[in-house]
Parts: C-alpha cells; sequence; structure tokens
C-alpha cells in the first residue's frame, strides 16, 4: 500500500500548502485592509502579533508567525514612513522638544530642541514605537540631572579649571614689571656673587649662585609664557565658550524634560512604556482615527 | 536817469533816506516782536512752526536800529517744543529760563529738575536735543526738511549706559515719552517724517546693523547666557538668525532675509501689540543689555545722523513729497 501511502502523503502537502497559502493571503489581505483604512493599530498587531498581545491585551503565549510576517520584510520602511505619520503627530504632543528628520524613507533622526544650537539625538524605530537614543549623547543628558542635585552642570569642573589657568595667565601679564624689578636685583646679586666664584669658590658661594640662576630661569620661564599668554586666553575663551554651550545645551533639555515630565525618571518611564501608550490611544476603528487626523 | 549822489546831497533827502534806513530797522523790529507773541500764543501748530522757521531764520541785524541779543537760535526749537507739547497736555517736559543767561532749557519730571537740556546747532542747520552736561544728541531736527530722526547711539549712551547707573528703568521710559510724544506731534499735526529708530514699536521694523558681518560666535554668548535665566534662544526655521523668547509673547529675533544677497543682518521685536521697541528691551532685560554692550562692536544698530544731500535723488524726493503734504 505503497501507493495509497503516497497518496496520503500528498493530500497532507497539499493540505500543508493550501493552509500556508491561506495564511499568507489572510495576513496580505488583512495588512493590505488595514493600510487602506489607515488603521495603525490593527497593523502594528500584524507587525508584532506577540509583542501586541503582552503589553496591549494583556496575554502571553502568543508566538509570532514568522513566516507571514516575513512577507511584508522588503516594505517596512514603507510601513515605517506610512506609520510616522500618526506616530511622530502623537510624540509631538508628548515629547514637544522632539524633532524629527526622515533623512531616507522610514528612517528618522531625532533631534532634541529647536534651540539656537542642539544635538542630534538617536533615531526614531517607527515600526517598534521606541527611541533608539545615541548612548553617549543620553548619558550626558543623565550625568546632567545627577549634577543638578548638587548645582553643578555638566562642564562646570573642566570650565573652572581652564577659568583659574586663564586668571593666572592674566596675573602673569599683569607683574610683568615686578618680573623685570625682580631680575635686575637678581642680576645684581649674582654678579655680587659671581665675583666671589673661580678655583677656589665656596661650597655656600656655589649654592648660592646656583640658586640665583634657577631663580633667574625661572623668571626667564614666566615672561616666555607671558609673551603667549594673551593668545592662550584668547584660545582658552573659544574652549570655554564651546563647554558652556554644551552646558547651555544641556540645561534647556534639562529644562524641556522637567517642563513635560515632572522628572528625569518619569521620562524614562514614559519611554518603557511607549508602545502600549502610543498603540492604545489608536482608535479601533480605523476610518473614525483618519477623520480624527483630518480634523 | 538821476544821480543818486546829486540826490543824497540835499539834506531833506538825506533825513528821508535814514528815516527809511529807520523805518526798516524798526519793521525788522515789529515783526520781530509779532513772531514772538506768536510763538507765545497762537495755539495753531502751523502758526507755531512758521514762527519758529521765521525767528530761526530771522537776521536782527540792522545798521540803523540795534536789538538787543535776547535770544538765540536754539532756544526757539526748544520754544516750539515746549508749546507743542503743551498744546498736547503734556506736563512731563517743562521748559524754564534762566534768569540770568536769558537762555531756555527743558526739565523732565521723572528725571528731576537738575538734568537740563537744550538744542544746539550743527553746521549743516540740524538741531540737536542734547543734555546740556553731555554731547550725546538724543534726535535731530530740520525745520526746513520737515524731519526728525533720533539717534540710536546717543539713546544707548545716555539712557541705557548712563542713564540706568542713576535712574530705575520705568523712570527712563517716563522720560522717553515727551520726546515720542514730540516726534509724534510733528507727525501728526505738521507732516514731519519721523525716524523713531530703537524707539519704533513696528513689529515690521528692522533695526539694521552697522556692521556687514555677524560672527555667530556674537550670538553663541547670547546662547550661553540664557542658561542662567528663564529666556530660551531658538534657532529660525531657515536657519538664518535667532529668536529670543522673552515675557508675554514678546520676542527678539536677530536674523537676516534668507532671499536677501547682502544678507544684511537685523533686530527686529515681535510683539501682539505692538507696543514694544528693542530700546524697551534693552533698558529692561538686563540679559540683552548686558549681552549687547559687551558686544557692542558686533551689534550696534546703525545710527544715522540727518545729512541731506541734495545731489542724491532720493532725497530729493523725500523732501518734495514732505513738502507738498504740508500743502494739503
Amino acid at each position: 500500500m505503497a501507493n495509497s501511502g503516497h497518496e496520503q502523503a500528498a493530500r497532507d502537502v497539499s493540505g500543508i500548502i493550501n493552509q500556508r497559502i491561506s495564511e499568507k493571503v489572510s495576513f496580505l489581505r488583512q495588512v493590505e485592509e488595514a493600510v487602506k483604512d489607515h488603521h495603525d493599530k490593527k497593523i502594528y498587531q500584524l507587525l508584532d502579533t506577540q509583542r501586541y498581545a503582552k503589553e496591549i491585551e494583556h496575554r502571553e503565549q502568543q508566538p509570532n508567525n514568522q513566516s507571514v510576517m516575513s512577507l511584508v520584510d522588503d516594505i517596512t520602511n514603507y510601513l515605517s514612513n506610512f506609520l510616522s505619520v500618526n506616530l511622530i503627530n502623537y510624540l509631538g504632543k508628548k515629547y514637544p522638544f522632539f524633532y524629527y528628520e526622515e533623512y531616507e524613507t522610514g528612517h528618522y533622526r531625532i533631534y532634541f530642541g529647536n534651540w539656537w544650537d542642539r544635538r542630534e539625538f538617536g533615531e526614531l524605530d517607527v515600526l517598534n514605537v521606541r527611541f533608539l537614543f545615541n548612548d553617549d549623547e543620553y548619558d550626558k543628558l543623565k550625568k546632567t540631572f545627577e549634577l543638578a542635585h548638587n548645582n553643578k552642570r555638566y562642564n562646570s569642573d573642566k570650565i573652572d579649571k581652564i577659568s583659574a589657568e586663564n586668571d593666572r595667565l592674566q596675573d602673569l601679564i599683569d607683574h610683568q614689571r615686578e618680573r623685570e624689578e625682580k631680575r635686575a636685583k637678581l642680576q645684581e646679586q649674582l654678579k655680587d656673587v659671581s665675583s666671589r666664584s673661580g678655583i677656589w669658590e665656596s661650597s655656600k658661594n656655589k649654592e648660592s649662585r646656583q640658586n640665583l640662576l634657577d631663580a633667574l630661569q625661572k623668571l626667564e620661564d614666566e615672561e616666555e609664557e607671558a609673551r603667549t599668554a594673551a593668545q592662550t586666553i584668547k584660545d582658552n575663551e573659544q574652549v570655554v565658550l564651546s563647554l558652556s554651550k554644551e552646558n547651555t545645551i544641556l540645561s534647556y533639555e534639562q529644562k524641556s524634560i522637567l517642563d513635560t515630565f515632572s522628572s528625569f525618571e518619569d521620562f524614562e518611564l514614559a519611554n518603557r512604556n511607549l508602545y502600549a501608550n502610543y498603540i492604545k490611544s489608536l482608535s479601533d476603528d480605523g476610518e473614525k482615527q483618519v477623520t480624527d487626523d483630518e480634523q | 536817469m538821476m544821480n543818486n549822489n546829486r540826490m543824497l546831497n540835499q539834506p531833506s533827502e538825506q533825513l528821508n533816506a535814514l528815516a527809511h534806513s529807520f523805518e526798516h530797522g524798526l519793521e525788522i523790529g515789529q515783526h520781530y516782536v509779532k513772531l514772538l507773541s506768536k510763538l507765545a500764543q497762537t495755539d495753531d501748530a502751523h502758526d507755531l512752526l512758521a514762527a519758529t522757521d521765521e525767528l530761526v531764520n530771522l537776521d536782527l541785524d540792522d545798521a540803523f536800529v540795534k536789538f538787543p541779543q535776547h535770544y538765540q537760535v536754539a532756544d526757539y526749537y526748544l520754544l516750539l517744543m515746549g508749546r507743542l507739547l503743551e498744546m498736547h497736555s503734556n506736563e512731563e517736559l517743562k521748559i524754564t529760563e534762566d534768569p540770568t543767561s536769558h537762555r531756555f532749557y527743558a526739565t523732565i519730571s521723572s528725571l528731576g529738575e537738575n538734568v537740563l537740556f537744550h538744542f544746539t546747532k550743527d553746521a549743516e542747520g540740524n538741531a540737536a536735543f542734547t543734555d546740556v552736561n553731555d554731547n550725546e544728541p538724543l534726535f535731530f531736527l530740520s525745520l526746513e526738511h520737515q524731519m526728525l530722526r533720533f539717534n540710536n547711539k546717543a539713546l544707548v549712551n545716555y539712557f541705557i549706559i548712563k542713564g540706568l547707573k542713576k535712574y530705575s528703568d520705568l523712570d527712563l521710559r517716563s522720560a522717553i515719552k515727551p520726546l515720542l510724544l514730540f516726534a509724534q506731534v510733528l507727525h501728526d499735526d505738521l507732516d514731519f517724517v519721523i525716524d523713531r529708530g530703537i524707539l519704533g514699536t513696528n513689529n515690521e521694523q528692522h533695526y539694521d546693523l552697522a556692521k556687514p558681518e555677524l560672527s555667530l560666535t556674537v550670538i553663541d554668548r547670547l546662547f550661553v547666557a540664557t542658561a542662567e535665566n528663564d529666556y530660551m534662544l531658538f534657532n529660525l526655521p531657515k536657519n538664518n538668525g535667532a529668536e529670543l523668547r522673552l515675557d508675554r509673547q514678546v520676542n527678539l529675533e536677530l536674523s537676516f532675509d534668507p532671499d536677501d544677497y547682502s544678507q544684511q543682518w537685523f533686530f527686529a521685536v515681535h510683539d501682539p501689540n505692538n507696543q514694544v521697541s528693542f530700546f524697551d528691551l534693552l533698558l529692561h532685560y538686563q540679559l540683552i543689555r548686558d549681552w549687547y554692550l559687551s558686544n557692542r562692536d558686533s551689534l550696534a544698530v546703525k545710527s544715522d545722523p540727518l545729512m541731506f544731500a541734495d545731489d542724491e535723488r532720493e532725497e530729493q524726493e523725500e523732501s518734495v513729497t514732505t513738502e507738498s503734504t504740508v500743502e494739503d
């Protein structure tokens, strides 16, 4: 009965094929329908059934059917672009300080703020409804909040150090006259000591001669530094300005977060719940949502 | 033809000629007196202006009749100002005569009685309104060209730098009022062309910077300064400058027109009621004042004197329009 077993297997195979195809067709139909109605909530459900079940319906154990989901892999950029309209509109209200730039279809750069100088802050992952913050930039912001507890700013220490250095340089410039007087005095003493040198020079005389020479060298070094000090001060001021600019940007970011969320922790919490909160905000009825947006 | 010499040789003719000369001198004097009383009494702005204009140009010198020089030309400008303000019941500015010098001075109530103002006249025939102890021409006035122009540089030096050391911003704001009213009256009643400079409150007004280029570092400095207070500095949508957002929807913009090839930088002040000038912001906001003054080389607003070059068509057209409006 090998033959009938074969037939049986053939029937099973075609059954499987039919079932798989109808699954795929049904999936694509649903996607097609949801896109037609701009039913974003449905699209999110179709794109990640597992996450949707867990975070929206609070049901576990709803594995994603990769075989059907992979059907839209080559159009994710377009889906992302399609879904970005409502998402960015929503984010505009919840995160009024973020600005987005679509640098290629479906891919969005995040900018923090529209102030005089601002930072690129990462990317927006539309399909997964999440921010992919740039780690370095995010850490700076986090650190800013920590430092604020001690009334300090991100670059305060660096700025203080450079400012102190500038004060010292300015002091060098201001005391040029004193240096000259001191040098004249030292040279006078050196002449005096040198007259007592020679082959029988006492070790004490030798020592004080060396001390005078050292002191003169120190003055010469200071003089040398003073000659370039004005330029160094200017250069340092530029560095301080750019450090202060970064401080300012961070303080604007801090201000904006506090204006919208009451603390950095609440901001982080909102980010973690963004998917659930956004999907829940979407209408169950695609048509209605579109009319809402048009109003 | 008669011979003059021969005629004057007759004593009666000589007397006659002398009498005529005296008569002419007296006529000048009578005219002078008439003008003075008109300046003092008329309630008509046009008559007032006409009297002032004549007095300013009147030559009292006469070989036969000498009048004591009482007032100086610049005094008539001050009298005109005082009378016009009086006609619009402004009591903040008062004109008083110094009993010994017979010169007139103006005082402004919010600055106290010890601060005296007067007009001086420059070589071009324009009058400048200044503090007597200070050579800052707060505005220039030309009766001939019917123009008044405030001087931005002097306004900043006098009120923002010196004034704030002694007075509150509110006192200085009141001190400006009679000056602005004077300009307004000249415009409304006598069709003068007025340039309020940094005192202008129109949202559309551009206060052009004197320097052709602006280093963005200067704007960076304002940005950094805002970190210490509640105001924020924003980038303009076309990256053509910055906007400082202040209280009550008042914004200060420092920008250039992105479509303008010359990229002329200018300040502009926007507020919901067209009531706030750049001067007001300098006066009331320490943030802006400190930044402006410490970067004044770069940020100074243009400050044009009153100059009328007759060979420039534009200027001529301007004065023609002014004259035609006076005739209306």
